[in-house]
């Protein structure tokens, strides 16, 4: 029976390697290498130092198979891409009701980094702006500050399947740098929206920010919720599963910072992207995006991740309100059904 | 649209690459444009077949999956180096130099490489078929190259070991989820019934023989030097060859 397994598994490997929909992929990565356009963040040093041709796209199914193209194993820090799966960890801590009653899921239409509290319930407006994001780490819960640490990192580990380092020079560059931040979470403080540990509090949200990922992991995050939260190969549960449409909805809502209005019109898919240039995007029941390319446009979103995920959108029907047969259908892509014409 | 044929025995010594060169020839001669790959990066050899002489390649499969040169740069024509009348032949070798043999196979390579080397290849040589020609045995090249091939062509001498191998490749053409695949009997004695084997050999597999060669002093005597379809066009084995390669296209 394991030979089988074996061979199946393995088997798995190469048809994933020959389907035609990573052809599709490889070229659509060899279009968009040309696109010399956006900058690379340089808000701390260490980002700055990225390459601006560093371009991995690889996608998960639900069904585990990885399709991988570019540079797909080249590791960076996961930046704000954390905070979706770390509201999901403080779901399970502490409830819906209680983490609603500290952090709103309202779009807040602002830029990630404004210092604004709704004023009528003085919550942060969304978990995925930085104020939200830190009362979010807030309520992670934990005997101390490693407990605390450990609790995240072992979290990505089962939505990924791998063990997470943090990147400390980032990390110690974010704190250095992280006066913006710290005015917020005194901020909330004095509105009883977080508790007296501030910077712990901070160091873990500082920590978050600086776990270190590829374009793999940022697919397998996506893949795990597309599948209801299991990771699809290593079946581990990384989140239970009715807080999955929670995690899901904020992203669609609030992932792509304050051009997620126009990218759900555009695209239509779930996606949280970080400063590094990373971009994971949920297909729900289908399939998880990962993409990794450093030059963002104005809005802070890579400009490379951007154009894959509104081409894969396009071609496979992927948009979650397309109702139109699409140009072409996903699961003859993956599988190579006959009359494909990929060569 | 173009078609990718694969030529794999799970045994050495079964004929894999005159069976590779002499179909890639006949389907050529037919006006087409044929690529041939030699993805037997361990003990290369069809170069000689087709007359091309290691000192003068430059460069070869080996330089492109180290990243040194697009894969076409590594394709030489060798129409004439054979004799070829009418179409265009193309071969990628591997390198034979013992030091590039033991790099790769010290370092490895993303076999992801062959897979886009292939597809750039076809495109850019516009090649309506690609033949290759692969190393004896299960790697992860003769699992890439079964995975992508329209047809497979399991080559298998009439011998116990041949036998069971071809068993197990099968299987693992069937995980792998080949479009057709193929079986020729290659160094048949000729004193066996053919028809009798022929029947045989599908029952046991389930896969159609497409031709049986029988064990020829003639091809021996020509050493692989040549293709021997091209030197010996009348003969039987030529008749044989051309037989199987009509098959391929039909498909």
């Amino acid at each position: 029976m394991t030979e089988l397994h074996d061979l199946a598994s393995l088997a798995s490997t190469f048809t994933a390697v020959a389907s035609p929909f990573r052809t599709y992929l490889a070229e659509l990565q060899e279009k968009y290498q040309a696109l010399m356009t956006g900058v690379v963040a340089d808000h701390i040093n260490e980002l700055a130092l990225a390459d601006p041709r560093w371009f991995g796209i690889c996608v998960v199914t639900t069904e585990g198979q990885t399709f991988e193209v570019g540079d797909c194993d080249k590791l960076f820090t996961i930046q704000s891409i954390a905070k979706a799966f770390v509201f999901g960890l403080a779901l399970e801590d502490h409830g819906r009701e209680y983490v609603n009653s500290k952090v709103s899921v309202e779009p807040s239409g602002e830029s990630c980094h404004a210092i604004v509290l709704d004023e009528t319930t003085n919550r942060p407006y969304n978990p995925i702006i930085s104020a939200g994001a830190i009362a979010i780490s807030d309520l992670i819960q934990g005997k101390n500050a490693t407990q605390r640490l450990k609790r995240i990192l072992d979290m990505f580990k089962r939505y990924t399947g791998r063990d997470h380092d943090i990147n400390v020079p980032v990390f110690l560059s974010e704190k250095a740098m992280g006066d913006r931040n710290r005015a917020m979470a005194y901020l909330m403080r004095n509105f009883g929206m977080v508790s007296g540990n501030i910077e712990e509090t901070l160091d873990l949200y500082f920590q978050q920010c600086s776990i270190l990922v590829n374009s793999k992991d940022l697919a397998m995050l996506a893949a795990t919720l597309a599948n209801g939260g299991v990771n699809p190969v290593t079946g581990d549960r990384a989140l239970e599963e009715r807080y999955v449409q929670d995690v899901i909805s904020v992203m669609l809502t609030c992932g792509m910072y304050d051009a997620s209005g126009n990218w759900v019109y555009r695209v239509g898919l779930p996606a949280q992207s970080g400063l590094s240039g990373g971009i994971t995007a949920v297909v729900p029941g289908k399939l998880g995006i990962g993409t990794f390319s450093p030059p963002l446009d104005p809005k802070g979103n890579s400009e490379r991740g951007i154009k894959v995920c509104e081409d894969l959108s396009q071609d496979f029907g992927l948009h979650l309100f397309n109702v139109a047969k699409p140009e072409r259908v996903l699961e003859e892509w993956i599988g190579g059904a006959e009359g494909i014409d990929d060569w | 649209m173009p078609k990718v044929v694969s030529l794999h025995s799970y045994r050495g010594g079964t004929g894999k690459s005159n069976t590779t060169a002499n179909l890639a020839t006949t389907v050529a001669m037919q006006g087409y444009r044929v690529g041939v790959v030699d993805t037997d990066v361990p003990s290369p050899g069809i170069h000689n077949i087709f007359g091309l002489e290691p000192e003068s390649v430059t460069k070869t499969l080996n330089s492109y999956l180290w990243g040194e040169s697009a894969i076409e740069e590594a394709a030489y024509e060798v129409g004439r180096n054979i004799g070829l009348s009418k179409g265009k032949l193309f071969l990628v070798p591997s390198s034979v130099k013992a030091d590039d043999i033991a790099r790769i196979l010290k370092e490895g390579y993303d076999v992801k490489l062959l897979n886009d080397g292939f597809r750039k290849l076809v495109k850019s040589l516009e090649l309506d078929y690609l033949f290759i020609d692969t190393h004896p045995g299960l790697s992860k090249e003769t699992f890439l190259t079964i995975a992508i091939s329209h047809i497979l062509i399991l080559i298998l001498r009439p011998d116990k070991q041949d036998y069971q191998g071809t068993a197990v490749t099968v299987d693992v053409a069937r995980q792998l989820k080949v479009k057709r695949m193929l079986l020729t009997i290659n160094k048949a004695l000729p004193d066996l019934n053919f028809a009798a084997l022929q029947k045989k050999v599908e029952e046991t597999y389930s896969v159609p023989v497409a031709g049986i060669f029988p064990l020829s002093s003639d091809i021996v005597r020509l050493a692989s030097e040549g293709v021997f379809c091209l030197r010996f066009p009348d003969h039987p084995v030529s008749d044989e060859y051309r037989k199987v390669a009509q098959q391929l296209m039909n498909d």
